[in-house]
C-alpha cells in the first residue's frame, strides 16, 4: 500500500493532477464570470411576458397587480412571521416574487414584492402592453383610446368592442408613435447637430472678441466684423428655433389613454414613447426581433433617465477613445525609455535602481495616480496652459479640468512601466550577431538602432502596448479624478473643428457600471444594465486586445527571429 | 597600385616547384602549379605594428607585427582562443563594442592609423567589412539585405542601388539562385545561401578588406566548397583576411598563413612554406595534429 503510494508519487502524477487542477480551477472560474455576467446581461432584453394577478394578502382586500417578474427568490418563513406576515403553518421558506410594475407616476414605486402564494387568478392577457417611455419608466397597461390635440379620435370599451377593434386601435397607436419618434429623430438632429453647431460657433467667436480685447487690438472693424458673423449664426439660430418650435407642436400632438392596474385611466404624451410592444401576444420571432433591436439600442444609443435606460454608446465610444490616445501617448514613451536604458545607458547600480524603481511602478495603486494626474498634469500643467495659450476662455478653465487628454496621459503613466519592461526585453532578445551585421556595414549605432533593432523589437514593444491596453481600459478609480462623468453631453470626436476635444470630459465604460449599479436613483431597474455593461467592457477590452494581438503576430511573422 | 598589379603579374609568371608532402595536411588540398609568393613583393593594405590587446586585466594579444598583403588571401589559423579572431576584429574595430577592451598599438591601413582619433569608426567599418561565423541576415528581403549598406551611405537612386545589388550578388555567385526571389523574405534561405547573402551584403559597400570570422563552421561541406571557391574569386578585387579552424581550408584557399598560439603570432608566411616546411616547432605541433 505504502510503496504503491510512493510509486504513485515518484510517478509524478500528482504533480500533473495539481497543476491540471490549478488551470481547471482558473478555467471555471473565468468561464463562471462571463457565464453570470452574460446570462444577466443579455437576458435583459428579452421581453418577459406581463402578469396580471390578484395579489391576496390574507386578512386584507385584494388588489390587481400588473407586472413583469424581474427575481424569484426563496425567503425563509420564520423572517415573514417576525414581519407580520401571515404564514402558513409547517412551512419552511416562501417563494417571492419582485414583481416590476411600472408607472412610476402613477405609484410611486416601480418594483413591489410579491408572495407566490398570494397571487390569485395568475394570468397573461394579450391585451396588455408595455411601453418604454423617456421619464417616468415603463408603462404597464390596457389601451383605451387616442386623442389628438386634445380631442379623442379612438375609443375601446372592453364591454362591447371585440379583439379585432383592439388590434385596429393598436396599430393607430403603434403608427402614431413611429411617427412622434421620426419627429423625435428630426429634433435631435437640429438640437444637437444643427444649432448645436451655431452654439459651438458662437462661443468660438466671443472667445475670438475676448482674445482681440486681451491683446488691444480688437479695433471697431474686427468688431464689426465679429458682429456681422454673430448676426448671421443668431440669424440661423431663429430660423431653426421657428423650425423646432413646430416640430415640438407637431410632436406633442397625440396622446393615449390606457387603463392601468388599479382601474384608474391615465393620459399620457405619445411622445414619452420610445417604443411599445405586447410581450404577451408577441411569438418567439417576435420577440427574437424585439431582443435585436433591444441589444442595438443598447449598443449604439445614448443613456436615458439617469443612465438607467438606453444604450452606452458614448460610454463604449469614450473608453475605446481613451485606450487608443493612451496607446499613443504611451508607446512612443515607454519605447524611448526602454532604448536608454537598455542600449545607451551604462549598466551599473544607478540603470539597475532606475529598472527597479521602473517595476516598482507598475505595482501603485492606480488611484495614487489619478491624484497624481489630478494634482499634477490638471491643476499644475492645465492650470498653466490655460492662461498661456486659452487666456481668452477664463476664467472658465480649459485645460485646467479634468477631460480626455489628462485621462489618457494618467493611464498612460500608469501602464509606461509595462512597455518598459516589455521593449527592454524585446531588446535585450536581439542576436548580436544582427547588430554586429549592420556596424561591420558601417552603419553607426544610431542607423543600427533605426534600422534593424527597433523593427526587430516591435513585436515586443507590441506586447507592451497589449498589456498596458489591457490595464488601462479596465481602470476606473483614477479616471473619476481626471476625467470622467456620469452623462457627458457630447462625444469628444464631431465634426465641430478642431473635431477632435481633448479637453472635454468624456464616458467611460467601468465608470458607468459604478454609476448605474452604485449611483443609481433606482437600483433594481438598473441592475440588469450593470451585468450588461460590465460584459460589454469586457467585450471591448478583448477586442482591443485581439486588435494588438492581431498587430503584433504580423510583425513577429515580417520580423521573426533568426532561428537556426 | 601599379606596382602591386606589376608585382602579381610577375608573381603569376613564376612556376611553382612540386611542394613536398606536409606533415598532417593532405597536400592534395593545395591548389597545385600554385605561384611561389614572397611577402617582400606584395603591395601590403594592412600592417599591424606592435599591437597589444586587453580584456580588462588580461591581455589577449601580446605585440603582433604583421603585413597582409592586398589581393591576397590571409588565413589566421590557431587553437581556440588563441586569439585569432580578436585580432581579425582589430581591423575594423569591431573589438570597440567589448567593454573593458583596450588596444595599444598601430594598424595601418593604406597607410594611415585605423586607431587614430580623428578615424570615424563607420567609415573604417565601410572600408574594412566582416562576414561573422554564424550568418546573420538581417529580416529584410533579400534585395533590401544587400542594398543596407548602400542606403546607409545614403544612395537613393534605385538604378544604382539595382546595378550594385545585381552585381553583388552575382560576385557572390548567387544571382542565379535568387534573382526570381529577390523581395523574398531572406530568412527564408538556407544557410549556405544566407552566408553568402551576407558576402553580398559585404562586398556590395566595396570595401577594400573583407574580414571572414570562420564564414564556413556552420555551413555543411557542399555549401562550404562554394564559400571556398568564392573567396579564391573574389580576392581578385579584394584583399582577404580569413579565421578558420579547419587548417585543410587554410590551406586550400589562402595564400598566406598566420599561426596563433595564446596572443602570439608564432610563424606568419606564404602558405606552402608554412605547411611544408613550418619554422616553429609548436607550428608544427598545431600542423600535425599534436594539440589544437
Amino acid at each position: 500500500m505504502n510503496t504503491s503510494f510512493n510509486d504513485w508519487f515518484r510517478s509524478g502524477a500528482p504533480w500533473v493532477w495539481l497543476t491540471g487542477g490549478a488551470v481547471a480551477i482558473n478555467v471555471i472560474m473565468v468561464a463562471g464570470l462571463l457565464i453570470l455576467i452574460a446570462w444577466r446581461g443579455l437576458g435583459h432584453f428579452w421581453p418577459a411576458d406581463i402578469l396580471q394577478a390578484h395579489y391576496q394578502v390574507p386578512n386584507s382586500e385584494a388588489v390587481r397587480v400588473i407586472g413583469e417578474v424581474a427575481d424569484t427568490e426563496r425567503v425563509p418563513a420564520e423572517q415573514l412571521r417576525q414581519a407580520g406576515v401571515p404564514v402558513p403553518e409547517g412551512t419552511e421558506t416562501m417563494a417571492r416574487h419582485l414583481l416590476k410594475v411600472g408607472n412610476r407616476d402613477v405609484t410611486g414605486l416601480d418594483f413591489q414584492w410579491a408572495l407566490k402564494d398570494n397571487l390569485e387568478e395568475v394570468q397573461y392577457p394579450e391585451r396588455l402592453f408595455a411601453a418604454e417611455r423617456r421619464e417616468w419608466g415603463n408603462f404597464y397597461g390596457y389601451l383605451r383610446g387616442l386623442k389628438q390635440d386634445g380631442e379623442e379620435v379612438a375609443r375601446f370599451d372592453p364591454a362591447t368592442d371585440d379583439d379585432a377593434d383592439y388590434e385596429q386601435l393598436w396599430n393607430d397607436f403603434l403608427q402614431r408613435v413611429e411617427r412622434a419618434l421620426s419627429i423625435h429623430e428630426q429634433i435631435k438632429t437640429i438640437e444637437k447637430g444643427d444649432i448645436g453647431a451655431i452654439n459651438y460657433e458662437l462661443e468660438r467667436l466671443r472667445l475670438k472678441e475676448r482674445r482681440h480685447e486681451l491683446d488691444g487690438d480688437l479695433t471697431p472693424q474686427v468688431q464689426a466684423d465679429i458682429q456681422s458673423q454673430r448676426d448671421e449664426l443668431n440669424r440661423r439660430y431663429e430660423g431653426l428655433q421657428g423650425e423646432l418650435t413646430e416640430l415640438y407642436r407637431a410632436f406633442n400632438r397625440d396622446h393615449y389613454l390606457a387603463e392601468v392596474a388599479n382601474g384608474r385611466e391615465m393620459e399620457i404624451a405619445v411622445s414619452h414613447v420610445v417604443r411599445a410592444y405586447r410581450p404577451n401576444a408577441m411569438g418567439m420571432v417576435d420577440k427574437a426581433g424585439h431582443y435585436l433591436s433591444k441589444l442595438w439600442e443598447f449598443l449604439s444609443d445614448e443613456p436615458r433617465e439617469a443612465n438607467t435606460e438606453g444604450g452606452v454608446f458614448p460610454a463604449i465610444f469614450g473608453t475605446v477613445m481613451m485606450v487608443l490616445l493612451m496607446s499613443i501617448m504611451v508607446t512612443p514613451f515607454g519605447v524611448i525609455a526602454a532604448v536608454y536604458l537598455r542600449e545607451y545607458a551604462r549598466q551599473g547600480p544607478l540603470t539597475r535602481l532606475i529598472r527597479i524603481a521602473v517595476n516598482n511602478l507598475a505595482g501603485v495603486p492606480s488611484i495614487v495616480y489619478g491624484v497624481f494626474g489630478l494634482g499634477f498634469f490638471i491643476y499644475f500643467l492645465g492650470g498653466t496652459i490655460d492662461p498661456l495659450f486659452f487666456p481668452e476662455a477664463l476664467p472658465s478653465p480649459t485645460f485646467g479640468t479634468p477631460g480626455l487628454m489628462w485621462a489618457s496621459l494618467t493611464l498612460a503613466l500608469l501602464t509606461v512601466p509595462v512597455v518598459i519592461v516589455a521593449t527592454e526585453e524585446g531588446l535585450a532578445r536581439i542576436p548580436r550577431a544582427v547588430r554586429e551585421g549592420s556596424l561591420a556595414l558601417g552603419a553607426t549605432k544610431a542607423e543600427t538602432l533605426w534600422k534593424v533593432v527597433l523593427p526587430m523589437a516591435s513585436p515586443a514593444m507590441m506586447t507592451g502596448v497589449i498589456l498596458a491596453v489591457a490595464r488601462a481600459a479596465g481602470e476606473v478609480a483614477p479616471l473619476m479624478l481626471v476625467g470622467v462623468v456620469k452623462l457627458a453631453p457630447s462625444l469628444p470626436l464631431d465634426t465641430n473643428y478642431p473635431y477632435i476635444h481633448l479637453d472635454q470630459k468624456f464616458m467611460h465604460l467601468g465608470f458607468h457600471i459604478y454609476d448605474v449599479g452604485f449611483q443609481s436613483p433606482n437600483v433594481e431597474a438598473a441592475r440588469p444594465l450593470v451585468y450588461a455593461t460590465a460584459l460589454l467592457l469586457v467585450v471591448v477590452i478583448a477586442l482591443l486586445n485581439l486588435t494588438a494581438v492581431a498587430i503584433r503576430n504580423r510583425l513577429r511573422e515580417k520580423y521573426k527571429a533568426l532561428e537556426h | 597600385m601599379t606596382t602591386a598589379t606589376a608585382d602579381m603579374t610577375n608573381a603569376t609568371k613564376t612556376t611553382a616547384t612540386t611542394a613536398p608532402r606536409a606533415h598532417g595536411v593532405s597536400l592534395d588540398a593545395l591548389p597545385q602549379g600554385r605561384e611561389t609568393l614572397s611577402l617582400e613583393r606584395e603591395h601590403i593594405a594592412l600592417e599591424v605594428r606592435d599591437l597589444n590587446l586587453h580584456y580588462g586585466e588580461k591581455q589577449a594579444l601580446h605585440g603582433i607585427n604583421m603585413d597582409i598583403p592586398k589581393n591576397r588571401v590571409t588565413a589566421f589559423i590557431g587553437p581556440s582562443g588563441c586569439g585569432k579572431s580578436t585580432l581579425l576584429r582589430c581591423f575594423n574595430r569591431m573589438n570597440d563594442l567589448v567593454d573593458g577592451c583596450r588596444v595599444d598599438g598601430q594598424i595601418l591601413l593604406e597607410g594611415s592609423n585605423i586607431y587614430d582619433r580623428s578615424v570615424e569608426v563607420a567609415d573604417l567599418r565601410r572600408r574594412v567589412g566582416m562576414v561573422f561565423q554564424k550568418p546573420n541576415p538581417f529580416p529584410k528581403s533579400i534585395y533590401e539585405n544587400v542594398a543596407y549598406g548602400l542606403r546607409i551611405q545614403g544612395v537613393k537612386k534605385k538604378r544604382l542601388i539595382d546595378e550594385t545589388v545585381e552585381w553583388a550578388l552575382r560576385s557572390a555567385a548567387l544571382w542565379d539562385e535568387v534573382k526570381d526571389r529577390l523581395h523574398e523574405s531572406a530568412l527564408g534561405m538556407s544557410g549556405g545561401q544566407q552566408q553568402r547573402l551576407v558576402i553580398a551584403r559585404t562586398i556590395a559597400v566595396k570595401p577594400e578588406v573583407l574580414l571572414l570570422d570562420e564564414p564556413a563552421s556552420a555551413l555543411d561541406p557542399i555549401s562550404t566548397l562554394k564559400i571556398e571557391e568564392l573567396i579564391h574569386e573574389l580576392k581578385q578585387n579584394f584583399t582577404i583576411v580569413i579565421v578558420t579552424h579547419n587548417m585543410q581550408q587554410a590551406a586550400r584557399v589562402s595564400d598566406y598563413t598566420a599561426f596563433m598560439y595564446m596572443g602570439d603570432l608564432i610563424e606568419f608566411g606564404d602558405t606552402d612554406s608554412l605547411f611544408t616546411t613550418p619554422g616553429k616547432k609548436q607550428t608544427e605541433d598545431y600542423i600535425t595534429g599534436r594539440y589544437g
